[in-house]
């Protein structure tokens, strides 16, 4: 039996159509009626629909019949693709035994995808290179057969090419994941290790775990030890997705599948970690999943100060589906009490924060997001400020660090110049440029992360006509000349709208923040000054005229009705705003810290 | 077309008058999209119908909309005959720039042609509709207007701030850029020049954006100012009975058909209102009127005792400087009525 699984991931870039292989897969297995089939079926989130992205990975159990007459059960385990979710990848990836790289014919390998890749080739995954999009009139799938040859070392003659789009060479690649990638190995009879590589809370169920069994076997039942935290459970349920959950008598070593055990707390099931029998437990657990830091830190407050504790049980239980998300409580005299968050990336940031409006109903201020500093103090201490408004002052500042990243970028050469100027502008420093192809080059630069974070993504796609691709990865602490910018409303200053800026750059920056935020906040019944300071020094004024209108020229008997449906509208918007003294600011004023440049 | 038209409505004035056998109406008021149109011959047949079927108080004021140039002597001497005794003139401008933008089809000639058949023609009860906010209009073109508008000695002048529906041709040729966004400060001084200018030349400010010399308020719109019940007749018109607003069948055809062949006139209820919500529509329609409103009167009308329950908000809005509290009367201050949705939208 267990010679004919295989289990597999799917590594691609964002938009290289992943998620229209799986849907392809599915169908082509018959794993799903035609009825039942929807585009981006595993992205089981509206958001991931939406944004047409994969956020969540779901795995299913396709049962396929290949050539040789035998039948096979293909575990898919779908990953990001995205650089903010490279952690869920590697949580995919630690299940399998091999991996399909899915590139685009016209687009060629991208930085990130080049990193999944290496990730896959450290854990000794079987790579089955796949060429996507051939129906395109822009695709070249000899340049990108050589380009992968190249850089990845995987032979040409190998690479399958397909249009997912069309279903053309889907079976090829069936075929493929049945005859080249080499299924688990894992003695059943030994004690039980399952990995525990994603979870979700279910209202029904309690926590849900998504297993890959290791060796040994477990059923319905059992009684299951977490080998982290020493904590036992009953199984109530186990089951396997295909692609619906489906209960089964028992998973083996080299399987995939879910289990349920009426584990209430979220922290139970954390990700990572091995379950094992707790009447015959395995002496040692699996290798965990590197723990992921959060890099970039931003506030969340419910814009009702009732819902805190709504929001705190909001982010408990997406925590559970999300390990990469940190957050512990802290207050702002301009919000209120709230939640400092952390996350993984602007991207991870955008759909927690979505997550929490869209599943639990909230709905919440975000402030600007920030990283992590370093600063040394004139005592000689050492603290790290991840809140612009723990900043010290000044006169006890010895000196600043902030994180820097080793950014390789992927671009055509007629963009090299582009890219360059773009790293410049954001303060980086050039390590190296190496040719892939005589067409595409990598570039790698050093950059502070929080040049990274807020728009850079934006500016390389739009100076690249979106060529080029991007990845990183952290590589420490650097110095760096940075000052605490303040803004203060009506003479007070609004900790939450505190930003941390270069030295040079400040006085651009704070009229550049003045001039947005004037812009955003709509006139109130009094005049509103607004200032940028640094220290005690104003840098920058503005002001928002008092409100002098608002008004309904005409009011009669046919369309009062109406006209009361207009001043409820009204209303609501004003429900969306956060009154800070006797402002009202709309609660995206908070971010239009960070958007300043990208509205340029 | 429109011989089919009124032919359905007289079927539709008859039909209805049996739920409102126990009303006794003080006003008739012909309007929306252009009565004037019509010969006085139908305009009489309507109103015989009306007067037949509903019971009338003996002063009833019956006004109709009319634009410039779709009337002559003649003509507003036969609807004096018929029973018209109040007229709504659109006027809108008077300078043929702004007409042209505003899409009028008439000109200031017309206009001053029509006046002066007005001032024959007997009727003695006139309102001038007039619009600022134009695009390209400046203060000073306003005021011309104004001043123009009460040369004629109207009893009546209702001034409205252009205010556009974003799907109206004008409204996008504004978003594309093509002409100027409206300026609100400007906007500002010039309602409060026309409050100043019209206080001076003897007109009442008696709601947001409308004056009478003393005793030609229009009562009609009072009533929904009040919000008293009315019944509205002719296709898309919107009546209010028993705390329920209800429209009629808002498209032509249809509401031709169902009278025509079934014999029938569709409505749909557009809002059921509770005593709360019946006082909240009160308030914020009273509140348009200078006068404001008596919260004794609320309290026997809907049983709730307003000041009591929205104290709170009602102070916070005397403190802004947008409510003027007076021994049981409520109402909006000066700086209030270019600010009246920031009043009505605390009480919603």
């Amino acid at each position: 039996m267990q010679n004919r699984i295989r289990n597999f991931s799917i590594i691609a870039h964002i938009d290289h159509g992943k998620s229209t292989l799986a849907d392809r897969l599915l169908q082509e297995t018959g794993a799903l009626a035609e009825r039942e089939m929807r585009e981006q079926f595993l992205d089981k989130m509206d958001l991931e629909r939406e944004k047409g992205i994969t956020i969540k990975l779901q795995p299913v159990r396709l049962e396929y019949i290949a050539r040789d007459g035998e039948t096979y059960i293909l575990n898919l385990i779908d990953t990001p693709g995205h650089v903010d979710f490279s952690y869920e990848v590697s949580r995919s990836l630690a299940a399998c035994e091999g991996a399909l790289l899915v590139v685009d014919a016209s687009q060629g390998i991208e930085a990130q995808t080049l990193a999944n890749v290496y990730m896959a080739m450290d854990l000794n995954l079987e790579i089955i290179g796949v060429i996507n999009k051939i129906d395109l009139p822009g695709a070249e799938p000899e340049i990108v057969k050589q380009e992968m040859e190249n850089v990845l070392g995987i032979d040409r003659d190998e690479i399958i090419p397909i249009s997912a789009k069309l279903g053309i060479g889907v079976e090829d690649v069936l075929e493929a994941i049945v005859a080249r990638i080499p299924p688990p190995r894992g003695d059943e009879n030994a004690e039980l290790k399952a990995l525990i590589f994603d979870s979700y809370f279910d209202a029904y169920k309690g926590a849900i775990s998504y297993i890959r069994v290791d060796s040994g076997k477990l059923k319905k039942g059992d009684i299951i030890r977490m080998m982290s935290t020493g904590k036992e459970f009953e199984l109530t349920e186990i089951g396997v997705l295909n692609p619906f959950m489906n209960q089964v008598e028992s998973l083996k070593a080299g399987e995939v599948g879910y289990l349920a055990a009426a584990m209430k707390n979220v922290a139970d099931t954390k990700v990572g970690d091995t379950i094992t029998n707790a009447g015959r437990p395995a002496p040692r657990a699996l290798e965990g999943y590197k723990e992921v830091k959060p890099v970039v830190f931003c506030g969340l407050y419910p814009l009702e100060n009732s819902e805190f504790e709504k929001l705190r049980d909001a982010l408990e239980k997406l925590k559970l589906n999300d390990a990469s998300l940190l957050y512990e409580p802290e207050s702002s005299d301009a919000l209120g009490f709230g939640f400092r968050c952390g996350f993984l990336g602007l991207l991870h940031m955008e759909i927690v924060r979505e997550r929490l409006e869209r599943e639990y109903d909230l709905t919440l201020l975000a402030t600007a997001p920030s990283v992590i500093y370093r600063i040394l103090l004139t005592d000689g201490s050492e603290v790290f400020v991840q809140n612009p408004s723990h900043w010290p002052d000044a006169q006890r500042i010895e000196m600043v660090m902030e994180p820097f990243v080793k950014a390789s970028i992927m671009v055509p050469n007629d963009y090299i110049g582009a890219v360059m100027e773009l790293c410049q502008e954001k303060r980086g420093s050039f390590v190296n440029m190496e040719y892939l192809t005589p067409q595409r080059v990598m570039i790698s630069y050093n950059l502070p992360l929080a040049e990274i974070l807020f728009d850079f993504f934006d500016g390389l796609k739009s100076r690249t006509k979106g060529y080029a691709s991007l990845d990183y990865e952290i590589k420490g602490y650097e110095a760096s000349d940075l000052i605490k910018l303040d803004i203060l409303l009506n003479g007070e200053p609004v900790d939450a709208l505190s930003s941390i800026v270069h030295k040079e750059k400040s006085y651009q920056r704070g009229r550049a923040l003045v001039e947005k935020l004037r812009k955003i906040i709509p006139r109130q019944m009094y005049e509103v000054a607004i200032q940028a300071s640094i220290g005690n020094r104003v840098i920058a004024r503005e002001s928002v005229k008092a409100m002098r209108k608002d008004v309904l020229a005409k009011c009669y008997g046919g369309d009062i009705t109406r006209k009361k449906k207009l001043l409820e509208k009204q209303k609501e918007g004003k429900k969306r705003m956060k009154q800070i003294g006797r402002i009202e600011i709309p609660r995206d004023a908070f971010m239009s810290v960070m958007d300043i440049e990208s509205d340029k | 077309m429109l011989e089919r038209y009124i032919h359905c409505l007289l079927k539709e004035i008859k039909l209805r008058s049996t739920q409102w056998k126990d009303y006794q109406f003080s006003t008739i008021y012909l309007g929306g999209g252009t009565p004037s149109l019509l010969e006085p011959f139908q305009i009489e047949q309507i109103l015989k119908a009306i007067f037949h079927n509903y019971v009338l108080t003996t002063d009833t004021e019956i006004s109709m909309e009319a634009n410039p140039a779709t009337v002559n002597l003649e003509s507003l001497r036969g609807f004096r005959e018929a029973g018209i005794n109040r007229i709504s003139l659109g006027v809108q401008s008077f300078q043929d720039n702004e007409l042209k933008i505003l899409g009028r089809i008439h000109r200031v000639s017309e206009i001053k042609d029509t006046l002066g058949a007005l001032a024959k023609s007997g009727i003695k009860n006139i309102n001038l509709d007039l619009i600022y906010g134009i695009p390209g209009q400046t203060w000073k073109d306003w005021l011309f207007n104004l001043r123009m508008a009460v040369k004629y000695h109207p009893q009546h002048i209702s001034a409205y701030l252009l205010q556009l529906d974003p799907s109206v041709p004008l409204a996008r040729r504004i978003i594309s850029g093509e002409i100027p966004a409206e300026n609100e400060d400007l906007q500002y001084a010039m309602y409060y020049s026309t409050i100043d200018y019209l206080s001076g030349q003897g007109y009442q400010h008696y709601e947001i954006s409308n004056f009478a010399l003393t005793g030609y308020e229009c009562h009609h719109n009072l009533i929904y100012w009040q919000a008293h019940e009315y019944l509205g007749l002719g296709v898309g018109a919107v009546s209010y009975q028993n705390g329920q607003r209800i429209i009629n069948k808002a498209n032509l055809h249809d509401y031709l058909t169902r009278l025509e062949s079934d014999g029938i006139c569709d409505t749909k209820i557009l809002e059921t209102m509770n005593e709360r919500e019946k006082m909240l529509d009160a308030l914020i329609l009273g509140l348009r009127m200078t006068t404001g409103i008596k919260p004794s009167e609320l309290e026997v009308r809907f049983g709730i005792d307003f000041i009591q329950e929205y104290y709170a908000i009602i102070k916070k809005l005397e403190q802004d400087g947008l409510l003027i509290i007076e021994p049981d009367r409520i109402r909006i201050s000066r700086r209030g009525y270019f600010l009246s949705n920031q009043v009505f939208s605390r009480f919603i």
